[in-house]
């Protein structure tokens, strides 16, 4: 009898992560799918960049106030940042917009965002690690924040 | 040694139609137990499939991915267990019924340790991950982790609950702190476990709002803690109630032992319990925080059809508590808990039986005695103790067992300096007897056992030896 058990509870499991695995498989082929297509429209978000920032610049100087940055677009929607700066260096980074696509974007964007501007603050730059498990999210910050530093002319 | 065999009797209808039912509910209960280990196994397995579902396989492309997916496997199959822990002492009817009370808590200790080992790689395997992604170190991606992430505060308490938990519940640390003190600790669990969920549901992706592996975990969730609420609270409270039970005598039956008498009200539903555990705890100063687990020693008394009637349990003064029940007052109430365990007809495959006990373990079995079907001269009944006085309620065993057929055996002295794991007096231990002595045909019965640890594992070995197999062994462990 305890093998009847050990047998049917080795064939549910082995059944149940089966199920699981292909449908994980599947959402890994739209998903990059959706990945590749995301590429291009980053990469038209971070060439809107240069007109954000130069709208922002100007007779910007060393001296402070806040810069936003370039709207950057991912397939999990946009993402926008404002720095403030004093006295030459970067005090606080907020983001305007997050990846706010579905609920779970949202999720992933609450735990990176406060990571990333710990790191920012930290290094005054963009040059910075993504963060694990919210890789376009962190892209997309970074791109932004670059366009805002260039904009304060730091 | 006085050794009596007692003439049969002629058989009585009921218990042939018994036989029939004996073997058809043995099955049920295989099965049953088949199915709970199926269940138990394809919950975790539920579990990580939740995550393969959510493609997180793909995580396996980075070296830093890699990390944090084994973490997200840990925890989840982590949480299960712990979800399956909570599940086994939740005392549920089908859980007790299919493996018993002691078994199930058995099976929840088993799986302490596997537990905590798979939250704390699940928190270690994170923190690396997650530091590779960001080139920080794992001690400072905790940290930051703990300051900025919101809820991930919580999970941290939650790991030195489970730790502390678990520690206390250690074999070794266990024996040197009272048993309130385990409880109180053991307690914290609950709070363990929830405020490990809010990270679960906020910080942990796959369970986003939106997504079905969110609705599953909360049904999952949810579902354990009614099963704790509706079986640890909701039905002791119903069953106090129900029964109102209240002492009506307190009698010596010999020194330091005394029966317990209650009188109370639909006890018609208790019937067939005899032999089964009751969390006792009497309403009056200074007693009604203590529970006290006690068989049966009778099956219920109905006086109408209504079910009015009496209750008894034989206790003796073992332990803190029990010594101040020999001067319960008449008129007590008394909440209750139970019926619990399968040291019962439950747990029937053969037509023999075999009972043996020892001291106030003889108790349950006279209660058992009295109800599990058997045809005259299919069961033998083996008492021990140091002397006569010894075999508690051994009168009742005695009229019972020559009204129901069965044979009895009274087998008193000191225990052997030779053979110190033998369980039968020095006499019989030293002329080399064996249980097959006494009951020969024990290889195709049912045995129950019950009595101070030590000389119970003696008994069983023994059994074991006379080619008794394990799932004919019948055993109910009072220790916590």
């Amino acid at each position: 009898m305890r093998i009847r058990a050990a047998v049917s509870a080795a064939l549910a499991s082995a059944g149940i992560l089966l199920a699981g695995w292909q449908s994980g498989t599947f959402v890994e082929d739209t998903g990059s799918a959706a990945a590749s297509t995301s590429a291009g429209t980053a990469g038209a978000g971070s060439s809107g960049s240069s007109t954000a920032g130069s709208a922002g610049a100007g007779a910007a100087a060393k001296a402070g106030g806040t810069y936003a940055g370039s709207v950057v677009k991912t397939r999990f929607g946009a993402v926008q940042v404002q720095i403030t700066v004093k006295a030459g260096s970067i005090t606080d980074v907020e983001a305007l917009q997050l990846t706010d696509d579905d609920r779970k974007s949202i999720q992933i964007s609450n735990r990176a965002a406060p990571l990333l501007r710990a790191e920012v603050l930290a290094a005054q730059s963009a040059d910075v690690q993504t963060i694990g498990g919210a890789t376009v999210t962190s892209d997309a910050y970074l791109n932004s924040l670059q366009a805002a530093i260039d904009a304060a002319n730091l | 040694m006085n050794t009596e065999l007692l003439p049969a009797l002629a058989a009585s209808p009921r218990a042939a139609d018994a036989r029939g039912t004996i073997k058809a509910r043995h099955r049920r209960r295989l099965f049953h137990a088949d199915l709970l280990v199926t269940v138990a196994w394809a919950s975790v397995a539920a579990a990580v499939a939740l995550w393969l579902a959510d493609g997180g396989a793909t995580g396996f492309s980075t070296l830093a991915g890699s990390f944090t997916a084994l973490g997200i496997v840990a925890g989840l199959a982590g949480i299960d267990l712990v979800l399956l822990m909570l599940l086994l002492a939740a005392r549920i009817p089908l859980i007790d019924q299919t493996v018993g009370h002691d078994r199930a808590l058995e099976f929840h200790r088993k799986l302490g340790k596997p537990s905590l080992y798979l939250l704390l790689t699940h928190g270690i395997l994170i923190a690396i991950g997650y530091g590779m992604a960001e080139g920080l170190d794992p001690v400072s991606e905790a940290v930051s982790l703990w300051v900025l992430v919101p809820d991930m505060w919580l999970a941290y308490i939650s790991m030195a609950l489970f730790i502390a938990v678990v520690v206390t519940s250690l074999v070794a640390v266990r024996r040197r702190f009272p048993y309130e003190f385990w409880y109180a600790v053991h307690l914290l669990t609950y709070a363990a476990v929830a405020t490990s969920l809010p990270h679960q549901f906020s910080v942990g992706a796959l369970f986003a709002e939106g997504t079905w592996q969110r609705w599953y975990w909360l049904a999952v969730c949810i579902a354990t803690g009614a099963a704790l609420l509706h079986y640890r609270v909701l039905e002791p409270v119903i069953a106090t109630f129900r029964h109102q039970l209240t002492v009506s005598r307190v009698v010596t039956v010999a020194p330091g032992v005394v029966s317990i008498e209650m009188h109370g009200l639909n006890l018609n539903e208790l019937a067939g319990t005899g032999g089964r555990f009751f969390i006792w705890r009497f309403l009056a100063r200074g007693l009604w925080w203590h529970p006290h687990p006690f068989s049966l020693s009778a099956e219920p008394l109905q006086f109408d059809a209504s079910g009015r009637g009496l209750l008894r349990i034989t206790v003796r003064n073992l332990g803190r508590g029990s010594a101040q029940l020999a001067g319960l007052k008449p008129g007590t109430k008394v909440a209750l808990e139970g019926p619990y365990g399968i040291f019962s007809t439950a747990a029937r495959s053969r037509d023999k039986v075999v009972m043996i006990g020892a001291g106030i373990g003889i108790t349950p079995l006279r209660a058992l005695l009295e109800s599990t079907p058997f045809t005259p001269g299919q069961a033998t009944v083996i008492l021990r103790g140091r002397s006569e006085q010894e075999l508690y309620l051994g009168d009742e065993i005695l009229d019972l067992a020559r009204h129901r057929g069965a044979t009895l055996f009274h087998l008193t002295g000191a225990r052997s300096a030779r053979h110190a794991d033998n369980w039968l007096p020095a006499h019989a231990a030293d002329a080399g007897h064996r249980l097959t002595d006494y009951v020969p045909g024990i290889a195709d019965a049912d045995v129950y056992v019950c009595g101070p640890a030590a000389w119970a594992l003696n008994v069983l070995m023994d059994a074991r030896a006379a080619g008794v197999k394990e799932d004919q062994l019948h055993y109910e462990r009072f220790d916590w």
